[in-house]
């Protein structure tokens, strides 16, 4: 009997992973089925003890208890205690190019390890070398983010953790990573690097529960909380924002009359109830701005 | 190589950041374009949505009179260069110019012609074998330009290039980009917050402020004609001196006071200043160091435009000297000939260049006289 596709694929799989060739002999659905759950098991065992993106992979997912961590780490050559940042990048799609240019970028012997995480992510675990500080970091993740740019032409957004100590701290860098680049899209979408440290009031408000949003948008705004705003509006206030509530210097920015711009605020004023001229109304706008945007975002997913 | 035209182009975030706004531009074919403005004004934004890079939000891109707004990025046959450029450790600079072409399955034998090609024009070709922690940062940064010409563009993108080197490499390849467009005769964006690299590369240079186009015109134009403050005093270094002057029309004569200080428009500024009707209104007066003099015959032959001060910084530079003083409380430079006689305490007279002034409205900053 010929070999059905999905083993034809189980014993490529195995051929990639292992370079094991196996000829298998499987004359009926039963026998196939077996040979298909065996061949899966090898190429699962290989992986876990040989493949060292693997064995990364259940780290940053706390697939490993952590008394099991150093003896495997030891086994795949990784040092379990070294200063290292754990990149995480995302693109469209991760495809061959973009992994090509990653592993040419940080070569074998640069102690540097790539793990797909998706279909669309890459982590990269890279250690921190003599001389780097972890200010260094964002220097290196402007250059992975500009060689892809340049090599790939790719779009790509790029997050990175604080530097962990040993591979134990590496589930706790994913997640700060994972959300790094979550609070990153949402609230700073005109940046490509997000790193962890630097994620401002968007982290505070990324992990307040949806009900307290709401409750502190109604809180503000009443029963008629606003969508959005328009964006000639959004535009007016953000630059009166930037320039610390400045009516003169804000209209002479954006070639409008200040009689113009006090119009616009006073709009916001009526619709709002705040008045933008006043330090705490235009924080609270500001803030509950960012919220709106959130929840957007949330109910949109 | 190519023309682009960008006609209403817009850039907004998810998160409501309009970065790009109502941008429209035509490009002709070699061209030498320069985006220049301070940082967040929009000019990388705008050259990433040339690349395909970031979405057009709103607004047209052509290439060669093909709208590009939905072309995915390696199709519209673009180059970039960046400023964190990174050669690839491990190889050497054939195999650096070459990874780009294999990555695209571009034939061995073609990869090699192209790779040898640009590797003339940017005299690497004794330095193909070396690996990159064997070159100077120059031949680094030259090597990073070869991966972008062996692609042999319509378009060449370069978002500051430059601004990781030190000073004299700096000068250097600007120099050796310069050559590079005339050898090449590519058409070139080039995106840069450095206004010397702009005057000197450019064969016009957007000048871009808060996402929006603030004056397109040649290196010349902008220096001599700028056509609001925010260029005239973005535009040279040191920058542009402005001083707030009350206008006063008495017939056909223009007077300018500052504080104490009188200074006659000269016939050339009048017409604007009049028609205009500034009579009695605070305008914004803006004179380029190097036409604030301080010779005595320079004096003698001007002295409807005369004023006085106290010199608080005498700064020599070698070839030039810049005398630093205050008019009426606002900080003024004066950039003079070496052999001036004035030192930091003396008090100075000046005469300043009326044909060369620039007047602005106090309210839009938009000129007056040019």
């Amino acid at each position: 009997m010929d070999h059905t596709p999905e083993l034809e694929k189980a014993l490529s799989e195995l051929k990639r992973i292992t370079g094991i060739t196996m000829d298998v002999k499987a004359d009926t659905p039963g026998e196939t089925e077996q040979a298909l759950s065996q061949i899966r098991c090898l190429c699962a065992a290989y992986k876990e003890k040989y493949n060292k993106a693997d064995f990364l992979k259940s780290l940053m997912t706390d697939g490993i208890p952590s008394y099991d961590i150093s003896e495997r780490a030891a086994r795949l050559h990784i040092a379990p205690e070294e200063k290292r940042v754990l990149f995480l990048l995302e693109a469209k799609t991760m495809d061959e190019t973009l992994t090509e240019i990653l592993k040419n970028l940080f070569p074998s012997q640069s102690k540097t390890y790539l793990v797909p995480v998706s279909g669309n992510s890459i982590a990269v675990l890279r250690p921190l070398k003599s001389g780097e500080t972890p200010e260094s970091m964002n220097q290196v993740a402007r250059t992975i983010i500009d060689t892809l740019n340049t090599e790939a032409l790719a779009h790509v957004q790029l997050s990175y953790s604080a530097v962990v100590d040993t591979l134990a701290d590496l589930s706790a860098a994913f997640r700060e990573t994972s959300l790094a680049l979550k609070v990153g899209k949402l609230f700073y979408s005109e940046q490509t690097v997000f790193p962890y440290n630097e994620l401002g009031i968007g982290r505070l408000i990324y992990q307040l529960p949806v009900s307290l949003c709401e409750s502190f948008l109604q809180e503000i705004f009443g029963k008629d909380i606003p969508e959005s705003f328009d964006e000639e509006t959004t535009s007016a206030v953000n630059k009166f924002l930037q320039n610390n509530l400045n009516i003169a210097e804000t209209s002479r920015q954006l070639h409008m009359h200040r009689n113009t711009l006090i119009y616009r605020l006073e709009q916001i004023q009526k619709r709002t109830g705040l008045d933008l001229r006043l330090f705490e109304d235009a924080m609270t706008f500001k803030i509950a701005t960012m919220v709106i945007n959130y929840l957007h975002t949330e109910r949109n997913q | 190589m190519a023309s682009l035209s960008l006609e209403g182009i817009q850039k907004i975030y998810p998160n409501g950041f309009h970065a790009v706004k109502d941008f429209n531009l035509e490009i002709e074919d070699k061209e030498f374009i320069i985006f220049v403005g301070p940082s967040g004004c929009g000019k990388s934004t705008t050259l990433r949505m040339i690349a395909g890079l970031e979405d057009i939000s709103g607004g047209t891109l052509k290439i060669d009179g093909k709208v590009m707004n939905d072309v995915e990025p390696k199709d519209r046959d673009i180059a970039m260069v960046f400023q964190n450029y990174a050669l690839y450790p491990h190889m050497t600079v054939y195999d650096n110019m070459a990874f780009g072409l294999k990555l695209r399955k571009v034939p061995k034998d073609e990869i090699d012609k192209k790779v040898r090609e640009a590797a003339r024009i940017l005299d690497l070709e004794k330095l193909l074998d070396r690996k990159p922690k064997a070159l100077s940062g120059g031949q680094r940064q030259r090597v990073a330009m070869g991966r972008a010409i062996v692609r042999n563009p319509k378009v060449f993108l370069m978002d500051e290039p430059l601004s990781n080197l030190d000073a004299k490499l700096r000068v250097q390849m600007r120099i050796e980009i310069s050559k590079l467009h005339e050898n090449l005769g590519a058409t070139i964006i080039y995106v840069t917050h450095d206004q010397t690299e702009a005057m000197t590369l450019g064969t016009r240079i957007v000048v871009m402020k808060d996402g929006v186009v603030q004056q397109v015109d040649t290196p010349q134009n902008l220096y001599n004609t700028p056509c609001n403050l925010f260029v005239a005093g973005f535009i040279g270094s040191p920058q542009m001196n402005f001083m707030d002057a009350v206008c006063k029309v008495d017939g056909n004569d223009v007077t300018l006071t500052v504080g104490k200080h009188v200074l006659k428009v000269p016939a050339s500024k009048r017409k604007a200043l009049i028609e205009g009707g500034y009579d009695g209104k605070t305008v914004v007066l803006g004179i380029r160091p190097e036409d604030v003099h301080d010779s005595e015959a320079f004096i003698s032959n001007s002295q409807d435009s005369i004023i006085e001060s106290t010199i608080k910084v005498y700064e020599l530079l070698g070839a030039e000297v810049f005398l630093y003083f205050d008019v009426e409380g606002t900080q003024m430079t004066a950039r003079v000939n070496p052999r001036t006689t004035l030192r930091t305490g003396d008090k100075a007279v000046f005469a300043l260049d009326m044909e060369k002034i620039h007047v602005f409205d106090k309210e839009t900053e938009l000129t007056i006289t040019n």
